[in-house]
């Protein structure tokens, strides 16, 4: 029987665990699913501030994996899969270990590298992808300017996305008022 | 976390309010009012509390239309609702979305409109236990109510479901940990086994983990189902599970007195889709030949299953319904959200009380960057910012009252505490105007 043995981790990523060696870009499994910060965050409506990007935009991953990119808490990963990639920041997971295994809690940053394959059954797959995982320099964007990033709906032609300016953190809207 | 002195200043508190967030719809909430604000709320969790403590700077507050340089402008309400009539009546083949997070006398409207106008017309149920449901008319529904399982379960399993993030008081409150006619001591009375490839929060709870592999719960649960038939198990691991463990958790699903299985996203996201939930509920199947088994899904939204059996019980099926020739037709894969949007197929989408910005994959949501997009919602979320027309609605359970229904199918009526925001609408308001002005439209164009 497999009883619980609470998993010894530590809240540190050890950069020099002999066991591990320095990796380029790691192949990994992805999942996505709830949480209960990101569920909070979201459904309070907070989902503009950096507090939804911080709860949101962010892949939980086991620390030797970490170790192995040479990245620490809150610094920025790219996560690519076969669907799109997206900067998010990398923690420490909870549940560790889960060596191999990625876990982006589901919002607008997971959305982008999750698969819509439905095989027909409605239900697209959120889970169990296959992803590879790399240190990035880039910050990690606010709700607001993802979607505006990577849908591009209201973006006019010609104009590159990374150079507008950002969104910011409260709606943005004209109101009658001020006309 | 640090101390925080309790509420004091109140006028008034409202007792008994059922939370409108997940699907163990809470009915013991009290809300205390201050200046017809909520100044706090007794006995919610973390997220029900989160919820009706809402982020009140980004509530929507006026209905907006996006001007011709992609900005939204604020506008009157019969602006707002003649433009979304207009993108409604003029559509070929509109999808209507949403629907889990309001009331069941809001979908009534939806429905006529639905009908009206030949639209597809589905729930969350499409993204997340779709699934469920079509495994459930595959094999059958071994249901309960959650009062049975609070008064007999001696044995609890959770599996593809984290419900100490998603589900806060389903354990305190229906499950695990409180006092039942036939479990008088509560916890000590039961046991609670978790099977997910994660030490999850919920795990952590556990008498028992088993980590499977992940994608490996079709063969789990067949193993067990094998070692209940009195079949031999051929390999020595199977899902990462060693067979001992197998035949061991079997020996105690079989004697114990009143077991319950409860599964959640982690077993209709994997790709087996509904043939794990097929799996799962022959398994209670078969465990019933031994003694006692139920089981039922996790839902999220305080009112996904309100669609379902609302749906069913008015057109026969539980959700992607189409009404493009003029009577109901549903066929997964084929008539139900996600397949449109992959396969490019819907005009106008009009998104009610859910927020597909940031629950549907990219590869989907790519599409409504194509096509007009309705929102009708209480929150700017991720859907706002894809939206061209918006439609504030009020709140259901604190705003506005409205019937639910509970994950087990009990209907609950949710009651109001405060008076919504003077420029805000019934959601049921809302879609009873849009049907009335599609009305007129199509009257006039005849
Ligand atoms: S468990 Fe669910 S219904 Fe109950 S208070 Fe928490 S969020 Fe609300």
């Amino acid at each position: 029987m497999t009883y619980i043995e609470k998993p010894s981790i530590s809240n540190v990523v050890k950069f020099d665990d002999p066991d591990v060696t320095q990796v380029k870009k790691l192949k990994v499994m992805l999942n996505t699913g709830t949480d209960i910060y990101q569920g909070a965050c979201k459904k309070r409506g907070s989902t503009l501030k950096d507090e939804y990007r911080k709860v949101a935009g962010v892949c939980y991953m086991d620390p030797k994996d970490m170790a192995r990119l040479g990245v620490g808490n809150w610094e920025s990963i790219l996560v690519k899969s076969d669907w799109g990639e997206v900067v998010c920041y990398a923690a420490h997971s909870r549940d560790a270990p889960h060596e191999g295994m990625i876990f982006i809690p589901k919002g607008p940053w997971a959305n982008v590298v999750v698969s819509p394959e439905t095989y027909c059954c409605s239900d697209p797959t959120y889970k169990g992808i296959k992803a590879t995982v790399e240190k990035s320099d880039k910050e990690v964007l606010l709700m607001a300017d993802l979607m505006r990033d990577v849908y591009k709906k209201y973006v006019k032609e010609g104009e590159e996305t990374e150079e507008l300016p950002s969104l910011g953190e409260s709606p943005v809207y004209k109101k009658i008022r001020s006309q | 976390m640090a101390y925080e002195e309790p509420v004091k200043d109140y006028d008034k508190i409202v007792e008994n309010c059922t939370c409108a967030f997940c699907g163990s719809n809470c009915d013991d909430l009290d809300i205390l009012v201050k200046d017809n604000h909520v100044a706090g709320v007794r006995h919610a969790c973390r997220l029900g509390a989160s919820k009706i403590m809402e982020d009140e700077d980004q509530r929507l507050l006026v209905p907006m239309v996006r001007d011709e340089n992609g900005e939204l402008v604020e506008v009157d309400w019969d602006t707002a609702l003649d433009k979304a009539a207009e993108l409604i009546a003029g559509s070929i083949r509109p999808v209507f979305y949403g629907w889990s997070e309001t009331s069941i006398e809001a979908m009534k409207p939806g429905l006529e409109l639905t009908e009206l106008v030949g639209a597809v017309i589905d729930n969350q149920a499409t993204i997340c236990h779709g699934p469920t449901v079509q495994a459930v008319q595959n094999v059958g529904y071994p249901l309960m109510t959650l009062g049975e399982v609070k008064n007999r379960a001696d044995m609890l399993v959770y599996t593809g479901s984290n419900p100490m993030n998603a589900h806060p008081r389903h354990l305190s409150r229906y499950t695990t940990y409180p006092k039942g006619f036939f479990r008088r001591r509560g916890r000590f009375d039961r046991t609670l086994v978790t099977w997910d490839p994660k030490f999850s929060d919920t795990a952590k709870l556990s008498d028992i983990w088993v980590p499977f592999e992940e994608n490996g719960d079709y063969g789990f649960c067949n193993a067990i189902r094998a070692v209940l038939k009195g079949k031999e198990l051929k390999q020595d691991v199977i899902s990462g599970i060693p067979k001992e463990d197998i035949y061991e958790l079997t020996e105690k699903m079989k004697n114990t007195k009143f077991g319950a299985l409860f599964f959640g996203l982690g077993l209709t996201h994997t790709l087996s889709k509904q043939r794990n939930i097929d799996i799962a509920i022959q398994l209670v199947q078969d465990l019933n030949k031994y003694t006692k088994w139920v089981l039922l899904p996790m839902r999220g939204h305080f009112n996904v299953n309100g669609f379902n059996i609302f749906m069913s019980y008015e057109m026969g099926f539980p959700y992607g319904v189409d009404f493009s020739r003029g009577y109901p037709r549903y066929m997964i894969g084929e008539t139900t959200t996600i397949d449109l949007l992959n396969r490019r197929e819907c005009d106008v989408f009009m998104v009610i009380a859910a927020d597909p910005g940031a629950h549907f994959p990219g590869g989907a949501l790519a599409h409504l960057a194509n096509i007009p997009v309705i929102q009708i919602d209480i929150h700017w979320g991720p859907s706002t910012e894809m939206a061209d027309v918006v439609l504030p609605g009020t709140f259901i359970g604190v705003e506005t009252a409205g019937t639910s229904y509970r994950m087990d199918s009990v209907p609950l009526y949710m009651k109001k505490a405060i008076d919504p925001p003077e420029t805000c609408r019934e959601d049921e308001w809302i879609v009873n105007e849009l049907l009335q002005r599609v009305k007129n439209i199509k009257e006039a164009s005849k």
